[in-house]
């Protein structure tokens, strides 16, 4: 009975259930994830946030009682914020540092990535020394750089040497050094991200289009512009985005070798909200900013990914018609 | 007939009312106790327990034996520390003022930030334990008002951070340079008076080529400051007026930058980013001429197993300067190490007599004469005369750091002390490496003052102005 029963179900209904049954399936697992997230953000980060929100509002001083008596303040405080020309310094010595050291990490990882990506005898070693600088914890990149950098340290000798002249950079007391300085830091602290994320995306690249392209007779360079590039794009987007958002936040180095000096020269927003909150104990104005920066930083995050819907689009469009052709 | 005198009777009243004034809350204790068996006395009566302190563990190290001995007497110990750096506390332990927590018993941490944690509400007044145990902090001078705030005692000084003059006395005693000196200026070659003085002893003796700096004073963000403070007090110059306006941008607070900046011509071009840790292996190295620098260096300048300068230092007060139409010398002080004790503890009383018990002389001698953990410097009447002080400090090095300490002056020892401190090391910082310009670095520091002022509230600040004026010394010239 069963089985006749089965077999007068139509084959597209029963597969149109079991594509139900999936996407349950797939729909449970989803939230069996999400709502661990979920309940942590509600639990644990929801209170921070909110409790910042209220700092943001009330006009709080550590010296003139309780928190929670202090005065409702409106907008007052990110009024104050946004017009602070610190922040605003603070602001763009931030996205130069973090677009800086980006472009360092993406241009020299992809490098490493590309002589890499196609396997070669002692590939592990190689591997496991690209990766080390990440496992490094900042502050000792920071103090290891330190002596490497000083006037009459390593690194210098090592440039006079190659040179032949005598170099004399300051790395570390110049005023128009610092920043840089710790850039390269971070370009080497960081390059294996991407490198990691980018041998990952040139090992997932689809090979019939490459050999294809061989054939056809063109030079490697060519496969690479017109082939691989392109295919790389969303993957690229990606390593820029999540590097440049992770360097925006960059404090254990910068504080470490600078404190914000010499002069202002290193004080980016990390540093200026530490100060602000923490030496100054200006917590309101703290809170306030923190919701500002947050805020700029949701703005990139959503700029991201709309690129990455865009550029995932694109590559859908590109593979559903060569598909079809195929197809056809 | 009676068998006393009038004079007997007068006499007898006398010794019962000088009597009733000794402290009435140590029972059981002989005359003539010790200042340490005063404190174990009244300790006894706090019950024993471990203590959680807030504490640089490189400050903690010589602590540790006189710890063990009171808690062998009293009981009371520290059982656990959070080791974090001096420079760091302050940040922490505002945390737990915010969060009103009792986790930590003491804090051991700058006394510059005894007005804002006061005001922040998390320090005990100690003032009733220390009768209670008939103890007083016995500084040179007038150092003990570093830990008076509004009338209050809030600390027990561990460590006597005063700055002091270190010149190279090799060179200066050579009659090679003595001539020299004197046939380029005029004049016989002589230890710095006032800061003219120091800039062209500094100048003379520059020679970059030779590895030899003119000075190791330091000039980057974090502590540059400290070094303003000595040149503008010693100008006559005081940050505030009656109403608590900001009274930098003053002839003495312009005359404070120039001779900050001065010092650029005579210091490592690297100077602008280095701290301690760079600074004191060039002193100890011979790779400076002179300084004014933390009295923590004396002991390990003339350690000749981690110097190589041992021997060839002499050390003095601070120089002054004349701007005011007087002498006026100022020694800079900070940080100064002290335990505080926290108001929301449980055993906030048990950590005022751990403070006292590390306070007094017997163990305060101890802990500052440690040749191996030199991060306590002397402050207490006592280790001025003490030997085996004087042995790790040498005694020439002893007479410079009590007359300096004559002359101890605080940074701002006002609520909001951070707040204040970084806005001017900031300017000073951006003018030393030419991102400001030098008549700039005090209108825009006026202006920043201005604001705190205004957000920490102008009367609660003047009524602090007071306790911030009482721990300036009360000599210029001190003997």
């Amino acid at each position: 009975m069963a089985t006749e029963a089965a077999a007068a179900i139509p084959g597209e209904i029963r597969a149109g259930k079991r594509e139900m049954t999936q996407a349950r399936a797939v729909r449970r697992f989803k939230w069996s994830v999400l709502s661990v997230f979920i309940a942590l953000m509600v639990g644990v980060l929801g209170p921070v946030l909110f409790l910042q929100l209220y700092f943001s509002f009330h006009d709080f001083s550590i010296y003139l009682g309780s928190w929670w008596d202090a005065e409702f303040a409106g907008l007052e405080i990110f009024e104050e914020v946004v017009t602070d020309p610190r922040l605003g310094i603070a602001i763009v010595r931030s996205v130069l540092f973090a677009a800086g050291s980006t472009l360092g990490c993406f241009v020299i990882g992809f490098g490493l990535a590309l002589l890499m990506y196609r396997p070669f005898r002692g590939q592990a070693l190689f591997y496991i020394v690209f990766i080390l600088p990440m496992l490094t914890v900042p502050i000792v990149i920071a103090y290891t750089g330190e002596m490497l950098l000083y006037q009459k340290g390593p690194l210098n000798d090592v440039l006079s040497w190659i040179s032949g002249q005598d170099v004399n950079v300051i790395w570390l007391a110049n005023a128009r050094m610092a920043l840089t300085t710790v850039m390269l830091l971070e370009i080497w602290n960081w390059v294996p991200f991407s490198f990691i994320i980018m041998i990952a995306g040139l090992a997932s690249l689809p090979k019939e289009p490459q050999e294809a392209a061989q054939i056809l007779g063109a030079s490697k360079w060519r496969i690479f512009l017109e082939i691989q590039l392109p295919l790389l794009r969303p993957v690229i987007i990606l390593a820029i985005i999540l590097r440049f958002l992770e360097a925006m936040a960059e404090f254990p180095k910068a504080w470490s070798l600078f404190q914000g000096g010499p002069g202002s020269a290193t004080e980016t927003i990390p540093i200026y909200l530490y100060i602000t909150t923490w030496q100054y104990f200006e917590v309101s104005k703290g809170a306030a900013m923190s919701y500002v920066v947050m805020m700029i930083m949701i703005a990139i995050v959503l700029a991201a990914i709309y690129f990455l819907r865009r550029e995932k689009r694109a590559l859908d469009e590109m593979y559903g018609a060569a598909d079809e052709d195929r197809a056809g | 007939m009676s068998k006393f005198s009038r004079r007997d009777v007068v006499k007898g009243g006398l010794t019962v009312a000088s009597l009733s004034a000794l402290p009435v809350g140590i029972p059981g204790l002989a005359w003539g106790a010790t200042e340490n068996e005063k404190i174990i006395a009244a300790a006894k009566g706090a019950g024993g327990g471990d203590l959680k302190g807030m504490i640089w563990s490189n400050y903690y190290v010589a602590m540790t034996p006189s710890m063990e001995r009171f808690k062998q007497a009293t009981g009371i110990g520290v059982g656990s520390i959070q080791d974090i750096s001096i420079f760091v506390i302050p940040q922490r332990a505002m945390a737990e003022a915010l969060s009103r927590s009792p986790e930590f018993d003491f804090f051991h941490v700058d006394s510059n930030m005894i007005p804002s944690l006061a005001s922040a509400g998390l320090l005990e007044p100690l003032d009733g334990y220390m009768k209670k145990a008939d103890f007083s902090i016995d500084a040179v001078g007038t150092y003990g008002n570093f830990m008076r705030y509004k009338g209050n005692t809030y600390g027990v000084p561990t460590d006597g951070n005063v700055h002091v003059q270190f010149t190279r006395k090799d060179l200066m005693e050579n009659p090679d340079e003595q001539k020299r000196f004197e046939d380029k200026h005029g004049k016989k070659l002589a230890y710095p008076v006032t800061w003219e003085d120091d800039q062209q002893l500094m100048e003379f003796f520059h020679r970059p080529d030779q590895e030899l700096w003119g000075s190791a004073n330091l000039r980057n963000r974090a502590n540059g400051v400290t070094w303003w403070y000595m040149y503008f007090y010693s100008a006559g110059g005081f940050p505030f007026d009656d109403d608590m306006n900001p009274t930098l941008d003053t002839p003495a607070g312009r005359y404070a930058v120039e001779t900050y900046l001065n010092i650029k011509k005579v210091s490592h071009p690297e100077a602008p980013g280095w701290g301690t840790p760079q600074m004191i292996p060039r002193i100890t190295t011979g790779k400076a001429f002179a300084c004014q620098y933390w009295d923590g260096i004396i002991a390990l300048n003339e350690n000749p197993k981690k110097s190589k300068t041992a021997g060839k230092w002499h050390y003095s007060l601070a120089p002054g300067s004349k701007f005011s139409g007087k002498l006026i010398h100022r020694a800079i002080s900070s940080p100064l190490g002290a335990i505080l004790v926290n108001k929301y503890s449980k055993n906030k009383e048990k950590a005022a007599y751990m403070a006292m018990w590390w306070g007094s002389l017997k163990n305060s001698e101890e802990i500052v004469a440690d040749r191996v953990n030199t991060f306590h410097d002397p402050w207490h009447t006592g280790h001025m005369t003490s030997d085996a002080v004087k042995t790790a400090y040498t005694p020439g090095g002893i007479a410079a750091i009590e007359t300096s300490l004559k002359v101890a002056s605080p940074p701002i020892y006002l609520t909001g002390y951070l707040e204040f401190q970084d806005q001017l090391a900031k300017n000073l910082s951006e003018a030393y490496v030419g991102q400001k310009k030098a008549d700039r670095v005090l209108k825009d520091t006026e202006e920043a003052w201005a604001k705190i002022v205004k957000r920490i509230g102008k009367r609660r600040l003047k009524k602090e102005l007071g306790s911030y004026k009482a721990v300036f010394p009360k000599v210029d010239v001190p003997t």
